[in-house]
């Protein structure tokens, strides 16, 4: 018996967990795309392995050492993800079966390795906490976005189901986690009109109630979004371009270097006096300290 | 049968950083004819290329972003589309940044009737992780779209053959989409066009003319005020004030139109991947490290220009200019003696000795192609605008500068690359004060003769001086001499790339070429009249005019410390700066070998560290007199950097020789 298939069901049985205790037969036999008898049978050998509780017609339980094995492999699943999405950069709707394969070979020291190159990264692309090296894991207390109503806002955790559908049209939508929305209005279809950085979005109900968001205080979020000079941005974070208060002598060429009100800027370098290095897009530019004063983007902070 | 040969022309355009030169370098090769466009001190390339029957004329326009006029560049490009209808437009785009180079196509699609998209660089896309679908783009946008890697000579025979295709097809004017047409901005786009007269705008098209005025295109602008009437004008204006912000709506649904171009042909790198340019940009642009890689690569630069340019340099001078001159006095014994001596010391020593200088420009125009062709040149005007932030200029004025170190003509010349007016005749004011090859050698062999074992410290001290004077000089002239805004630094940081040895041969080769038509021919004319000047009357320089003008500067030249003859050896440095030590060696009635004790003898160290001074600063030679001409279209401008550089010199020189002369130095 192979621990690769071990590990699957740990980690099936460990996801189910958050749901539903004790996890059932046929919700495994679903999720690990398996047949009832089949998962009878290895359900009796994790039991016998001392990493399950298993009671018939009820399901599973994970042990302790049960639970421990199964939160080292999410965190190794985890982990390959970032690595695949942030340094190779497969696209986020593409990751989760080629980390599937990947973290049931890796050894710790492969684990530490790119838990250090990943820096202090603590969840997964698609929003998951990552657990620690302890397997400490970090809840979230989430809520479907559909359920938010009209000038509610809401920060967004988690993407709940992570097929490669519903996940490109999240990324197409720009609504990653991390993202600070405000529901604007509320259809009879149940879809979702929202704003999100001063874009508005339409979102119909499915995609709405895959988003697994956190609540939002008004001051927070009024917080979440700030207006400042390009010169204000640190090395690494961006903003989205929203006006220009200069002369208008620099106006036209700022316009066609592409500082244009919606553009992307991110910046490169900073280092506090002198030129910035930015990109914007696709190129790098350096921009006086005195232009980038004048050019006025929105910054996404932090708030959740 | 023969076939009838057609000729037809074809416009290179395209935004900077993309391969443009590359592209029409390959195609032209040695048949380019580069001149400056009429009225203008921007840079004309053209250049023939044969192909079958078809002869195509390339004319290679200014890099520009968009076709607004925010430079001379941009109003030459869409003027030259505009009156001179080029058979063919191919626009050259970076594969590696289409997003920002298809502005400019959502430009060009109005203009250009035959249009061509020669997608360069698609190697260094696919590195970036950009994969570019050419086909899918060609039918996005309805125009072809010809893949290439310009500096690896793919793609180029494709193009050729396109544009020979292209150039039968009907001109696709008229069923062109408008990027506004689905916005709210079009009724007003419409109005204005409904506002101005075909007369009024032409040759300019009307829609195209509108979109102008409302992006506050200053020199339609002026254009549309001087052809309407009043009455036409008052209902204008206020529409165009009352709409301001419709230059920011027009560039940004601009980009739109580019995002939904791009959208299914590209597929973009993931964000956190680090590139090659952006490693090596952590150490280039830092503050501190990025300076000093530039001081580590000037120095290996100036390194290679005086262990090898210079000593060629020398050898020319012996073996070639001095045995010529010996020649000509030996072949043309029996005519008047006013001949040798006119061709030999008027003519060879003069232009002859310049000539010798080649050598050492070309190392420096070398290492200048690699530094640019690799993309480093950027940020070295990344890293050193904060400094020059200090004297109102911005970091590409640095470029200039540091070719000034070479020669200052080039240096003057290279000023071209600085868009605002007011930053490139700042540059042109203070380029003069960089000493240049001509004048280091005369200060070597100045300070070798008085000061020994310090000389180099001397050297190092006076080089130090003059720069500290150009940033003086800097700060007052920002102050008040100048005017207008001062401009901020906006520039594309282009990827690193392996340069490519053909276009540095041939950037290098043409940079000669400009610099022996320019500076030979005014150094020949300034030769003759000094000439003329120290011949007559009576034949020898003690008796000449410019003996003369010498005394009489005497009573000025005895404020630091200087006789007569020194005030003629730095007159004579107009000429050329090295000609101070040729005059200095015939004024004091021997060959260069004896100099060292004629001017020990004659000078105390006091007045020799004065006549180090002046003649660093001294007005520059004629050459570069020339150009400052040439590129600031203004005599008054010329006047004024004579006459600071005279003011500048003299009273340097006075302040050192009356310290120098209560210290130590004068015993």
């Amino acid at each position: 018996m192979d621990s690769e298939r071990i590990e699957e069901y740990l980690e099936a049985i460990y996801k189910r967990q958050r749901t539903e205790t004790p996890v059932s037969t046929s919700a495994l036999a679903k999720d690990l795309a398996v047949s009832l008898p089949a998962i009878t049978d290895m359900l009796r050998r994790l039991e016998s392995e001392g990493l399950i509780e298993y009671v018939a017609n009820k399901g599973a339980v994970l042990t302790t050492q049960g639970n421990e094995r199964a939160v080292s492999v999410v965190r190794r699943h985890r982990l390959w993800e970032r690595f695949l999405t942030d340094i190779l950069g497969v696209k986020w709707d593409r990751v989760h079966h080629e980390a599937c394969r990947l973290e049931h070979a890796t050894s710790p020291e492969t684990e530490r390795k790119l838990a250090s190159l990943l820096g202090n990264i603590d969840t997964c692309p698609h929003g998951y906490p990552i657990p620690d090296k302890n397997g400490n894991i970090k809840e979230q207390e989430v809520a479907p976005l559909s359920e938010f109503e009209p000038g509610q806002s809401a920060c967004i955790e988690t993407v709940a189901e992570e097929t490669p559908h519903s996940l490109r049209d999240i990324d197409k939508l720009g609504l990653k986690p991390k993202t600070v929305v405000t529901v604007e209005k509320k259809n009879s279809d149940g879809s979702i009109e929202l704003q999100t950085t001063g874009e508005r979005r339409w979102l119909k109900k499915e995609v709405a109630a895959l988003l697994l968001v956190k609540p939002v205080s008004a001051e927070s979020k009024a917080a979440a979004v700030e207006e400042i000079a390009i010169a204000k941005l640190a090395t690494g974070e961006s903003g989205i371009v929203r006006s220009y208060t200069g002369g208008r002598g620099m106006l036209g060429r700022c316009l066609s270097m592409g500082f244009t009100p919606g553009s992307l800027v991110k910046m490169l370098k900073n280092f506090g006096s002198g030129p910035v290095l930015v990109k914007v897009h696709d190129t790098e530019v350096a921009l006086g300290r005195g232009i980038a004063e004048k050019i006025v983007v929105t910054k996404n902070k932090a708030v959740c | 049968m023969l076939e009838k040969s057609t000729s037809i022309v074809v416009a290179l355009a395209g935004p900077p950083n993309v391969g443009k030169s590359t592209v029409f370098n390959l195609l032209t090769g040695l048949s380019q004819h580069v001149g400056n466009w009429p009225g203008k001190t921007v840079e004309q390339k053209t250049g023939v290329l044969h192909h079958g029957n078809l002869t195509i004329n390339f004319v290679d326009l200014p890099g520009t972003y968009s076709l607004t006029a925010n430079s001379a560049e941009e109003q030459i490009a869409r003027d030259y589309l505009v009156k001179e209808n080029p058979d063919v437009v191919v626009t050259v785009l970076n594969a590696a940044s289409l997003e920002r180079n298809l502005y400019l196509v959502a430009e060009l699609v109005e203009l250009a009737p035959r249009l061509i998209i020669a997608l360069n660089m698609t190697d260094v896309a696919r590195q970036q992780g950009m994969q570019v679908d050419s086909q899918a783009l060609e039918s996005a946008l309805n125009i072809p779209v010809i893949p290439m890697v310009a500096n690896r000579n793919q793609g180029l025979s494709e193009l050729v053959r396109m544009i020979e295709r292209e150039s039968t097809q009907p001109a696709r004017t008229g069923d062109i989409r408008h990027i506004e047409s689905d916005s709210e901005i079009k009724a007003v786009i419409d109005h204005v066009e409904g506002l101005l007269t075909d007369e009024s705008i032409a040759p300019y098209p009307g829609h195209w003319a509108a979109m102008k005025l409302l992006e506050g295109d200053e020199q339609i602008n002026k254009l549309v005020r001087q052809r309407l009437s009043q009455t036409q004008w008052a209902t204008l204006e206020p529409f165009l004030k009352e709409h301001e912000s419709a230059a920011v709506t027009i560039a940004t649904l601009r980009f739109e139109w580019v995002e939904r171009m791009v959208g299914t042909t590209q597929e973009k790198p993931p964000m956190g991947q680090v590139s090659l340019t952006e490693r090596l940009d952590r150490a280039a642009t830092h503050p501190i490290l990025g300076l000093v890689i530039l001081v580590a690569i000037m120095g290996i630069v100036f390194w290679l220009v005086y262990s090898v340019g210079v000593p060629i340099q020398r050898f020319l001078e012996v073996s070639l200019i001095e045995r010529a001159r010996e020649l000509v006095y030996s072949a043309l014994q029996s005519i008047p003696s006013w001949v040798p001596s006119f061709l030999g010391d008027g003519i060879l020593s003069g232009v002859g000795t310049v000539l010798t200088f080649i050598p050492i420009l070309f190392f420096f125009f070398l290492a200048w192609a690699i530094l640019e062709d690799t993309g480093y040149m950027a940020r070295v005007a990344f890293v050193t605008d904060r400094f020059m932030h200090l004297i109102g200029l911005h970091g590409k004025s640095v470029l200039p500068l540091i070719l000034g170190f070479g020669c200052n003509v080039p240096a003057v010349m290279g000023t071209r690359i600085i868009e605002s007016e007011r930053a490139r005749l700042l540059t042109v004011l203070l380029t003069p004060l960089i000493p240049c090859t001509g004048r280091m050698a005369v200060i070597a062999i100045i300070a070798a003769a008085f000061f020994g074992s310090q000389a180099i410290l001397v050297s190092i001290g006076i080089v130090l001086f003059s720069l500290l004077m150009l940033v003086v000089s800097g700060l007052i002239m920002n102050r008040f001499v100048l005017s207008g805004e001062r401009t901020a630094l906006i520039m594309e940081l282009p990827l690193y790339h392996s340069p490519n040895l053909r276009i540095i041969w041939l950037v290098t080769w043409q940079r000669i070429v400009a610099f022996v038509k320019r500076a030979g021919t005014i150094i020949l004319i300034v030769s003759v009249v000094v000439w003329l000047l120290s011949s007559f009357p009576g034949g020898s320089i003690q008796e000449s005019f410019i003996a003369q003008i010498g005394r009489w500067l005497e009573p000025l030249g005895k404020l630091m410390g200087l006789n007569w003859q020194l005030m003629v050896a730095l007159l004579s440095s107009f000429v050329a700066k090295e000609n101070t030590i040729a005059t200095l060696g015939v004024l004091l009635g021997g060959r260069t070998a004896g100099l060292t004790q004629a001017l020990k003898e004659m000078l105390v160290p006091a007045s020799a560290l004065a006549f180090l001074v002046v003649q660093v600063l001294f007005i520059p030679c004629a050459a570069t007199v020339a150009v400052v001409h040439q590129e600031t279209r203004s005599w008054r401008w010329t006047a004024f950097s004579i006459g600071f550089q005279l003011v500048l010199s003299f009273s340097m020189a006075i302040l050192v020789f009356q310290i120098a002369k209560l210290t130590m130095l004068g015993i």
